[in-house]
């Protein structure tokens, strides 16, 4: 019974010591006034019939003291007094009324004591004075209907708004707010709740209930039609304290002869505190207004929500797959096989009857009527999603989801996962489905698998180099044993006695170890045996960049100026990516060294790529290192020639086969402002070009 | 005549431990060959050695692994380094490491004689190989 709860005490003015306990559920029911007041004159309990009596809803009279609800204060504190004195009190009683009159009650005060005999609160029964009936339209039984919708609301927020509207009011310049609802909007949306009771949460806090609905704005909550009444009260009594207004709200058909009553806190220290009560009868707890109310709600919810969302009408699909069950089809899917017309059918009868904000951007449309038409469309670009999603909406399952390609308006393909949920058995005709586009992370996902392949690629790359360290290690240990046999033999020979027997045992030991030398030099030949390489259309732009990959960031930690020209709309060659990105970053990788062994001041590398004579792309890559002496620029793409320390002389030869190869021809010379460059040229994907006679770049 | 200081031989490739070994037999060196820097480490417990030829990859404990541990006992074995691989971090980590000589596979025998002769001489022992033409020069 949160109600009651909320009659009660609101937690921020609850006081431990005082508790009002389940005795209060017998004077909820009763048809006299009953109030419970401690010492002081605070009240603690306001029944409903309370409320009817006085106007006042139990949210915003719990925690006042009695005295401020006095028509004469004075008097009532002299009453009080005796009360105290002689624990019991009865008489006439005028007290203020929300409608802004008074009313007589005559009542009974009687003081309570704990068990030790202390005074612990004072209860009060009343009625109007004077006997009046109730009409006889209004049974007992109705009572608790009668009881207001009632809020408590902090204005804080919206105060500067408030204040400005007031001025304009004062100034006599009448702000008509009916004529602004932005001002409306602001001020609903700023405006919290910060209780409600149950009434108030029954008519239109549906789904939230009283919990959700505390601490949200009042007007995610306020029926449409009273805001501009309920904007035009607040505003009407945040300049006036005493000020109580009240207003007829035109019928909706939730409540007769509906009125809304606003007046704000007196107590000081709350003065952005705002009292809301609805008074009116209800005529049924499913009615037009509740109705309405919450499926505006819930309208505005979905278009919230940061998810796309379509709804969609599923009540003629729910005729026709009882029709189909009636006959006996249990095996939608396989009746889809022998009727794909139903799916036609499906897509043409479903419709979308809404689509929120979210959605409407998700397909680049411009306003949720967009989509008010069959559904078909969103499955036109993956038709076996919606056989899966009818068959499990025959199923009878409560949800279906899975990933596939959307086309919005302006014709771009999306990749979204689709979540159907269907109505529960009670409400067969709206289904929602939700968007989410997972364009963005799909391709992310496709990025990162290419950049793992273009990792092996470097791992690839830079193998070639342990690959080259490990056949040397190989053929060191059977040659260096050879030289040492060899030497050791001639040390024999060369004394006095030479000992044949040992050198016939040494030489034996030279031809074994040069025979596994040999067969050393076999294996790594056949595992090096390669696979043909790939003749593909390629533009060497895009090799290049992906070759810069993997050596930026030496580049970068050398402080190396790099500057990469290259020419737009080059011609495609035909060649095997990993292969040609082998070569260039090889021919980086050189570069790189050639600049740390120059220690020039000068450190800058400078790529082109460009068209010659037509048919030939061109790579070129120029650093600034000390060049190449000029005795070795003949034999520098030999196989095993090096200037390095550790080098192993195979990368450019390497290279060259690579070049040769894909029918191109790799050079190099050294330029006249020092540094050296290399350069490849390739046929373009057209040039006529003799088959190569193939090169084997072990 | 003493005794000729043993020259210890740690290598895992068999013919080149055979080739060695023979080297040094023709030489008249002593020597004994051992294929893990293991077996190498039980036997310095009881056998003097005067010097010691270690390759650098071997299973389990490596060369330069060897090296370090017998630093740290503050051992004055001289050690020689060979090696197939001609990487100058290694080299540079064998001669911060405290090695006699670095040798990359394969070397001139001359060349590995030179540095034994002044290893030994190094550690107080005098060997002296059986050598018409002796000593290491400039």
């Amino acid at each position: 019974m949160a109600e009651m709860a909320a009659r009660r005490v609101p937690a921020d003015q609850s006081d431990a010591s005082w508790n009002v306990g389940s005795e209060t559920e017998l004077a909820d029911l009763a048809s006299e006034s009953v109030m419970v007041f401690d010492l002081a004159g605070n009240i603690r309990y306001w029944n409903p019939a309370s409320e009817r009596l006085y106007g006042w809803p139990a949210i915003g009279s719990v925690g006042r003291s009695i005295t401020e609800m006095s028509s004469n204060a004075e008097l009532c504190v002299k009453q009080w007094h005796t009360l105290l004195q002689e624990g019991t009190w009865a008489g006439l009683v005028k007290r203020r009324a929300s409608c802004g009159g008074q009313v007589t009650a005559v009542v009974r005060q009687t003081v309570r004591c704990d068990a030790e005999g202390r005074p612990r609160d004072i209860v009060e029964y009343g009625q109007r004075a004077g006997k009046e009936r109730y009409p006889s339209s209004f049974p007992e039984i109705n009572l608790h209907r009668q009881a207001a919708a009632s809020w408590e609301l902090d204005t804080s927020h919206v105060r500067p708004l408030l204040e400005a509207i007031g001025d304009l009011m004062s100034r006599g310049l009448g702000a008509d707010l009916a004529q602004r609802p932005d001002w409306i909007d602001e001020l609903l949306t700023g405006t919290r709740i910060v209780n409600v009771n149950e009434r108030a949460a029954h008519l239109v806090g549906a789904h939230a209930g009283r919990a959700g609905m505390i601490g949200e704005s009042v007007g995610a909550f306020w029926p449409r039609v009273g805001r501009a009444v309920l904007a035009e009260l607040i505003a009407a009594v945040a300049t006036d304290r005493s000020a109580t207004s009240m207003r007829k709200v035109a019928p909706d058909g939730i409540l007769r002869d509906a009125v809304v009553t606003v007046w704000r806190s007196e107590a000081l220290e709350r003065s952005d505190t705002v009292f809301v009560a609805v008074n009116g009868v209800i005529d049924d707890d499913r009615s037009f207004w509740y109705l309405r109310a919450s499926e505006e709600r819930y309208r505005k919810m979905i278009h919230q929500l940061p998810t796309a969302l379509l709804q969609v009408d599923l009540s003629r699909m729910g005729q026709t797959f009882g029709e189909l069950k009636t006959e006996g089809v249990s095996d939608l899917d396989a009746y889809l096989d022998d009727h794909p017309e139903l799916l036609d059918f499906a897509n043409g009868v479903v419709r979308v009857i809404d689509a929120n904000q979210k959605a409407v951007a998700l397909f680049n449309g411009t306003a949720p009527a967009d989509f008010i038409r069959p559904v078909g469309f969103l499955f036109a670009a993956s038709p076996e999603t919606a056989r899966r999603v009818i068959v499990a909406r025959f199923e009878g399952r409560r949800s279906y989801s899975e990933v596939m390609k959307v086309r919005t308006f302006d014709g771009q393909i999306l990749d979204v996962r689709v979540s159907v949920t269907y109505p529960g058995p009670q409400r067969l005709d709206v289904a929602l489905i939700g968007l989410e586009d997972i364009t963005e992370r799909l391709r992310t996902e496709r990025r990162l698998r290419q950049l793992e392949t273009d990792f092996t690629h470097a791992a690839r790359i830079s193998i070639l180099g342990e690959l080259a360290t490990s056949i040397a290690h190989e053929v060191n240990q059977p040659l260096s044993a050879i030289v040492t046999n060899g030497e050791t033999s001639l040390r024999w020979l060369s004394r006095d006695d030479p000992n044949l027997v040992k050198v016939g045992e040494l030489t034996t030991r030279v031809v074994s170890s040069a025979r596994r030398a040999s067969d050393i030099v076999k294996r790594i030949r056949g595992m090096a045996a390669k696979q043909e390489p790939e003749r593909l259309p390629l533009n060497l732009n895009d090799v290049v960049d992906e070759a810069l990959l993997f050596v930026r960031h030496d580049i970068e930690a050398r402080s190396i100026s790099l500057s990469v020209k290259l020419a737009a709309d080059l011609p495609a060659v035909l060649g095997d990516r990993i292969q040609l990105q082998q070569v260039i970053v090889n021919l980086l990788v050189n570069s790189i060294q050639a600049i740390d062994q120059g220690n020039g001041s000068l450190q800058r590398i400078d790529l082109s790529t460009g068209v010659e004579d037509g048919d030939k792309v061109v790579f070129s890559v120029h650093d600034s290192g000390l060049g190449i002496a000029v005795g070795d620029l003949d034999r520098i793409f030999d196989c095993f020639f090096t200037t390095k320390d550790d080098g192993v002389g195979i990368g450019l030869a390497v290279c060259q086969s690579i070049i040769i190869a894909h029918g191109g021809s790799i050079s190099v010379s050294n330029c006249p402002d020092g540094g050296a460059e290399f350069r490849f040229w390739l046929p373009t994907q057209f040039a006529r070009i003799s088959e190569p006679t193939g090169g084997t770049y072990a | 005549m003493f005794e000729s200081p043993v020259i210890a031989i740690v290598e895992d490739d068999e013919a080149l431990r055979e080739a060695l070994s023979d080297l040094l037999q023709v030489l008249g060196l002593p020597c004994r060959t051992f294929d893990r820097a293991e077996a190498f480490l039980v036997a310095l417990e009881h056998s003097p050695f005067g010097c010691l030829i270690s390759d650098v990859r071997l299973p389990g404990i490596s060369g330069l692994d060897l090296l370090q541990r017998l630093k740290q006992r503050g051992s004055t074995l001289p050690v020689i380094i060979v090696t197939s691989y001609a990487d100058s971090s290694i080299r540079s980590r064998a001669l911060e490491g405290g090695a006699y000589a670095y040798l990359t596979k394969p070397f001139a025998d001359e060349a590995l004689l030179r540095h034994l002769n002044s290893a030994l001489r190094s550690n107080g022992r005098l060997g002296d190989a059986n050598e018409q033409e002796d000593g290491p020069d400039g």
